[in-house]
């Protein structure tokens, strides 16, 4: 599952351990639809670490712990943009910054006829955001399904 | 005959079938008879439509809160009964006492950004003396949402995203009861900010540590006595859906002679509340039942959706499918061989006086979750054992049915 596919992509791996190293201790976090490099623009207001970064298949995952103890992972396409955020933990992250301009979306979407507290299921567009859990434990993510690369497991976003 | 009247109360109470107290009339004529009056650890709780009158599977019961130390006192009714959340929580709106705000070391006052999937909820954590039934809890944490006095909402809080469940139209209930089976709604907010309390000067709210004991608890634990946990007690309901049903909440677990366990199986959670359950041969390790989830949401691509507006994520089968599910605890005790079903959804609600559906299902997004909400609660008598505490069958946290 872990393996990596190719000397390319082995290249690509070490070259994004390497940025996340260049990066420091306070790093990476991106933005949905933004490129990788919007890491950089968000450190500051995050101050997240990065547990690991791992290249699969055809993308890449950073997972990132936020000071609050939750768990943040962010998916990047070959393009080098974000397709895909996910999130476990006690409370939810920032998701105006995870999210971006489709926070505002994410807003706005109508609801479902049938509502509760531990379920959230919404398609606006191309944005997909679901979550799931009870208080202490929240999990959910949010992806662009025309983002989505081939071969991806949507079960595998998590 | 009043006092046969009442033996016969007590002894449905003891059988613990629909035992209830408050606001029943005396004069109006049977059908159907007055609930029976309650006893000191029983309380009613309804599955009706709550506040807006659109709520479906949402049980409810009513509590009363008093200013500490006095007799200044209210009784709010449609408090949801949670068993996935930690503590009591009203909304301002209909709140007509006002209550004292924690403040803390710093003379700030302590307010929370209450996290939900859906959206979140804001307000001070105040005290108050707490009574359901005849159990009572003095000074216990008690969040006011939508206080008129903390009407900022801070970015923090706001930018976790969803709705803002602050009013009793959001919320969809005059306020919520969360009694599962944890003491707190933090694992550690005394050590770790995690973006749920926040230290507020004036409308300047910025996130805290807090200790334990004024976190949000759930109340049960602060009751003077049966506060080991719960039982929730509702009658069976028709496949098609019912009418309101009502059923009774029970304080204590071997405490007092209605809530003795039995032969009951108890099935022990993990820190995150979760149990195993096993559907079309796949081990679901991310679920949980929850009285606070108003369908049994799991995830099966057969199954068709319905095409409704609103109702995409809902199954609507063309006939009632009845599917297998077994339950395991996080101490390998498993429950096989369980059955339920699961109805058109469009077609249930289409019947609109009725409230509570065993067959509404939906999707899960989460593919390694299976979330038996209040469904699983009809025709059982579901105990609910909070973290450390024990009981004659065992130590919480468990789930015992």
């Amino acid at each position: 599952m872990r393996r990596f596919r190719s000397a390319d992509s082995r290249v690509l791996a070490v070259l994004g351990l390497v940025l996340v190293a260049a990066l420091g201790p306070c790093t990476a976090f991106a933005t949905l639809g933004e490129p990788e490099l919007t890491v950089q623009n968000d450190v500051a207001q995050l101050r997240a670490s990065v547990k690991s970064s791992q290249t699969r298949l055809s993308y890449r995952v950073h997972e990132i712990q936020l000071p609050s103890g939750t768990l943040l992972r962010e998916y990047v396409g070959a393009n080098g943009n974000v397709f895909a955020v996910a999130w476990q933990g006690t409370s939810k992250p920032d998701l105006r910054q995870a999210l971006g301009r489709y926070f505002d979306v994410y807003v706005a979407a109508p609801r479902s006829k049938i509502v509760d507290r531990k379920h959230m299921q919404i398609q606006q567009g191309d944005l997909v955001i679901e979550g799931s859990g009870h208080m202490r434990a929240l999990s959910g993510r949010a992806f662009l399904a025309s983002a989505i690369p081939s071969g991806v497991n949507l079960g595998d976003l998590n | 005959m009043r006092a046969l009247r009442t033996g016969l109360s007590l002894a449905l109470c003891l059988m613990a079938i629909s035992c209830g107290g408050g606001g029943g009339s005396s004069s109006s004529p049977p059908p159907p008879p007055p609930p029976p009056p309650a006893t000191a650890n029983v309380t009613a709780v309804i599955v009706d439509g709550g506040p807006s009158g659109n709520s479906v599977n949402t049980v409810f019961t009513s509590v009363t809160v008093c200013v500490p130390g006095s007799t200044t006192c209210q009784t709010i009714d449609h408090i949801q009964v949670d068993t996935g959340s930690y503590g009591l929580r009203i909304l301002g709106p209909v709140l007509t006492l006002s209550l004292p705000v924690q403040t803390l070391t710093n003379g700030n006052s302590l307010a929370e950004c209450t996290q939900f999937v859906d959206g979140y909820s804001w307000g001070p954590i105040a005290l108050a003396d707490l009574t359901i039934a005849s159990e009572t809890a003095k000074s216990v944490p008690v969040q006011v949402i939508g206080d008129s006095k903390f009407t900022t909402v801070p970015a923090a809080c706001s930018a976790t995203g969803g709705i803002l469940e602050n009013t009793v139209a959001a919320f969809g209930a005059n306020g919520i009861l969360g009694i599962g089976p944890f003491e707190l709604d933090c694992g550690d907010c005394a050590t770790a900010t995690h973006g749920l309390y926040y230290s507020c000067a004036g409308t300047v709210c910025t996130e805290t540590t807090v200790a334990t004991t004024m976190q949000m608890p759930n109340p049960v634990t602060r009751f003077a006595a049966d506060n080991n946990g719960i039982i929730l007690v509702l009658p069976a309901v028709a496949a098609a859906g019912a009418p309101p049903v009502s059923g009774s909440l029970i304080f204590g677990i071997d405490t007092q002679s209605n809530n003795q366990s039995g032969t009951q199986t108890v099935l022990t959670v993990d820190i995150n509340a979760r149990l195993i359950m096993t559907y079309n041969g796949t081990a679901l390790p991310k679920s949980f039942i929850d009285s606070g989830s108003n369908g049994i949401y799991f995830t099966d691509s057969s199954i068709a959706k319905c095409t409704d507006t609103g109702l995409t994520t809902f199954y609507c089968p063309a006939s009632t499918l009845t599917l297998g599910l077994s339950i395991q605890g996080q101490n390998g005790v498993m429950v096989n061989n369980l059955t339920f079903g699961v109805g058109n959804t469009k077609n249930m609600l289409a019947n609109t006086t009725f409230t509570a559906f065993p067959e509404l299902a939906g999707t899960n997004p989460d593919a390694t979750s299976f979330d038996y909400g209040l469904a699983f609660f009809y025709g059982k008598r579901v105990a609910v054992a909070v973290e450390l505490k024990k009981t004659s069958v065992g130590t919480g946290p468990y789930i015992a049915f």
